[in-house]
């Protein structure tokens, strides 16, 4: 019985903890059952429908797997899942890499110094995409762009590029902007991480008469794990759904067709096509499986790491 | 303890709040959609009238950008007039062409439609009414009406089955602009007739070439980088060598034709003319503006009065040289086809009778009343009808009525309201980038122009 009441009194007090716990996760709770949970059963759900606009004149009925096997027959949709794939395979890898680098040169920088690099890289970020988007499409003008403007007074080229109307050249000027408003959180991450790492087993490495190289990868490297596993997920998954370059600079064209801009394209645009909202949500539901797949793959690799 | 539940007890029920706050729902006049642009709701100084018991007292009207109804400052005088004469207040919003479909969708797909719009007939008519989105608007039409109203805007907006989705308020012929200045620099002014505006596909072509060999660079663009404008580049296609794009029923497209096969030919390897996917329709027109583009080919009443919305004066570039709206060239030089643009005024289907009744009177007010002259004399276009409620309507501006005699005549069949035009305008603009890139001009008219009818099957 003495020993009872203590046990009564610590589970009474966990189960109050517990409870509060739960209180405090409610709001994003309501928020993440709302607007990620529910939208994406319904998602998944209407991919298997004709659903559309014009419910009053057509109504939606049950498709079966109709969706998904025309997917793979739209040469539209393939084309974009290979622009997609595309802009993952190279912004992802140059992302991080070039985040590291660049917090590894300036993590040990003091003060001021460093807050300046902080607020420079980390400044497109911040912006507004359309700002940002604006000024590149400037940049990338035709007729008046200042590139062109610079490579012809360089000598470069003699005719004008039409980066953003030549298929040879949008998609890469896209992943360029997508590059430089990607690269500002990873790199204060890793510079947040690098500042974060054991000096006394950096000491003892460097005494045992380890070299800067292998100080990197033996001993800091390991302990940047958690951080690159994060930039790496968070890089692939903005990679997959660009949506708002390719929405304010080409509108799909010009070769630079994403599947998060053609779903848009199917859901919002062709209101007149029968099943277009269905089809659309069968698109994103490929898409998160695609997400999904790549994302599991990662965790998996840097577990194992 | 006590505090932590406290605080996360007021937190669960802030966020509930908000959430109740963030939804919708709701009907009747009480759950109007939102305007972001209040502005122009704000009734009149003097003692509005009452509307009638069985008409709602406050309507959402949303407004595309068609000529100077974009403007707000222009347009607020005239719904001020319509809230003090009803009593009905009106939440104005300017929607953009660039996303302006988008929300509509979202709003129908939620049950959120405003209870007016204005835009043309291939979203209030081939779209959105075809689709039950739209009240039909044929009993505020009688004989007299008929009769005033010129009939090819009121059969675009009638659709097939008579149900009339749009009620026309006025029209323009779009057609294009060359830089006067320049043409007179390069030595080609022969080629121009100020008298008819009117000009061969030869004097087009030598134009072209002058200019490119004084100026050197992009003469003009077929832009392609989007739908925005799309009908300057197919009434220049289509009048190169005389052709229609669809059929007469407007029930499928008929581009792959050797006409327009040839127009591209020609234009694609003309020295001066860009196939250029980086601009639409307004980025030409601001290219234009500019004095980089010596020609424009989207293009029409409103532009002339006040290029690129700049309001640096009527017919002038930003550097002051001279522009002259022209017919798209024909291979005789006679009897162009110019692009036809009919807007007017469409009521949705809020299942509301009082919210329908109010939006009825707004578009008998605006369409059909001595109102009629000053919602035309707004947008810099013609209105649709000669006559409305006794009152003779004709523009005074000198510009106007200049080009209502020169460019009217020549205004061509209202074709947009072809099924599947959605689809079609981005086939249509992919096909150019294509020719552009250079494709087989061929084969790729003949596969756009399947996909465009595959849109119009459904």
């Amino acid at each position: 019985m003495a020993n009872s009441s203590p046990l009564k009194m610590s589970r009474a007090l966990q189960r109050r903890e517990n409870i509060a716990g739960y209180l405090f996760m409610l709001p994003s709770l309501i928020f993440f059952i709302g607007f990620v949970v529910i939208p994406m059963v319904i998602c998944i759900g209407y991919g298997f429908t004709d659903a559309n606009m014009n419910s009053k004149t057509a109504a939606t009925t049950f498709v079966g797997l109709r969706n998904f096997i025309d997917l793979w027959q739209d040469t539209t949709f393939l084309l974009a899942l290979k622009n997609t794939f595309l802009i993952v395979v190279v912004s992802v890898p140059t992302v991080c890499l070039f985040s590291l680098w660049v917090g590894s040169a300036i993590y040990h920088l003091k003060g001021p110094v460093l807050s300046a690099f902080r607020c420079i890289f980390y400044l497109p970020v911040v912006t507004g995409s359309v700002a940002v988007t604006v000024v590149w499409k400037w940049m990338y003008d035709n007729y008046t762009g200042i590139l062109n403007y610079v490579l012809k007074g360089a000598g470069l080229i003699e005719e004008n590029i039409n980066f953003l109307g030549d298929e040879r050249f949008a998609l890469w000027c896209i992943i360029l902007i997508l590059f430089t408003t990607s690269v500002g959180q990873p790199i204060v991450l890793y510079v947040s991480a690098l500042g974060n790492v054991d000096t006394t087993l950096i000491e003892a490495a460097q005494v045992d008469g380890a070299n800067d190289i292998q100080v990197f990868w033996k001993v800091k490297w390991p302990q940047m794990m958690p951080t690159t596993l994060y930039i790496l997920v968070i890089t692939t998954i903005n990679s997959f759904q660009c949506f708002a370059l390719i929405q304010l600079l080409t509108q799909g064209g010009s070769g630079t067709n994403t599947v998060m801009y053609y779903i848009y394209y199917t859901a919002f645009k062709l209101t007149e096509q029968r099943g277009h909202f269905g089809y659309a949500n069968a698109m994103g539901v490929v898409l998160a499986i695609f997400i999904g797949i790549l994302s599991a793959i990662q965790f998996k690799l840097a577990k194992e790491k | 303890m006590k505090v932590k539940k406290l605080l996360a007890g007021a937190l669960a029920v802030a966020m509930s709040l908000s959430l109740a706050a963030c939804g919708g729902g709701g009907d009747a006049a009480s759950s109007k959609p939102a305007a972001s642009t209040p502005a122009a709701s704000q009734p009149a100084a003097s003692t509005p009238a009452a509307p009638a018991d069985d008409v709602a007292d406050a309507i959402t009207v949303w407004v595309y950008p068609v000529g100077g109804w974009g403007d707000e400052a222009k347009v607020k005088p005239l719904i001020d007039k319509f809230t003090a004469d009803t009593g009905i207040k009106v939440s104005m919003e300017w929607l953009a062409y660039a996303d302006g479909d988008d929300k509509v969708n979202s709003a129908l797909t939620g049950n959120n439609a405003p209870d007016v719009i204005m835009e043309g007939p291939e979203r209030l008519v081939a779209n959105w009414g075809v689709n039950g989105h739209m009240v039909d608007l044929a009993d505020m039409i009688d004989a007299t009406d008929r009769q005033e109203i010129l009939p090819a805007a009121l059969a675009a907006g009638t659709s097939t089955d008579g149900k009339v989705y749009l009620y026309p308020m006025f029209n323009v012929a779009h057609c294009m602009a060359v830089n006067y200045t320049a043409v007179k620099e390069a030595g080609a002014e022969a080629n121009i007739n100020l008298d008819t505006r009117t000009w061969t596909v030869e004097q087009f072509d030598a134009t072209v070439k002058a200019l490119h060999d004084k100026f050197g660079g992009t003469v003009a663009a077929v832009f392609c980088g989007g739908q925005g404008g799309d009908q300057g580049t197919r009434e220049l296609i289509r009048n190169r060598y005389g052709t229609k794009l669809t059929n007469a029923e407007h029930t499928a497209y008929t581009w792959n034709t050797p006409e327009v096969i040839n127009a591209l030919t020609d234009l694609k390897n003309m020295p001066g003319i860009q196939f250029d996917a980086s601009l639409q329709g307004g980025d030409e027109i601001a290219k234009f503006y500019q004095g980089v583009l010596k020609m424009a080919f989207c293009w029409n009443a409103a532009q002339q009065l006040d290029p690129n919305s700049a309001g640096t004066g009527e017919g002038k570039t930003l550097t002051g040289d001279e522009i002259v709206y022209m017919c798209f060239p024909t291979q005789e030089g006679k009897n162009p086809e110019e692009g036809s643009g009919v807007w007017g005024l469409g009521a949705f289907d809020t299942g509301d009778a009082a919210r329908i009744a109010a939006a009825k009177q707004f578009i008998k007010y605006m369409c059909d009343s001595e109102n009629c002259s000053q919602a035309g004399d707004i947008s810099n276009f013609f209105s649709c009808r000669s006559m409305a409620e006794g009152v003779e309507i004709k523009s005074s501006n000198p510009l106007l009525v200049e080009y209502y005699g020169k460019m009217m005549p020549y205004m061509g069949e209202y074709y947009q309201i072809t099924n599947g035009w959605a689809g079609a305008r981005t086939e249509w603009w992919n096909m150019l980038q294509r020719v552009g890139a250079g494709d087989d001009i061929a084969a790729t008219v003949a596969k756009y122009e399947a996909n465009a009818n595959a849109a119009a099957a459904g």
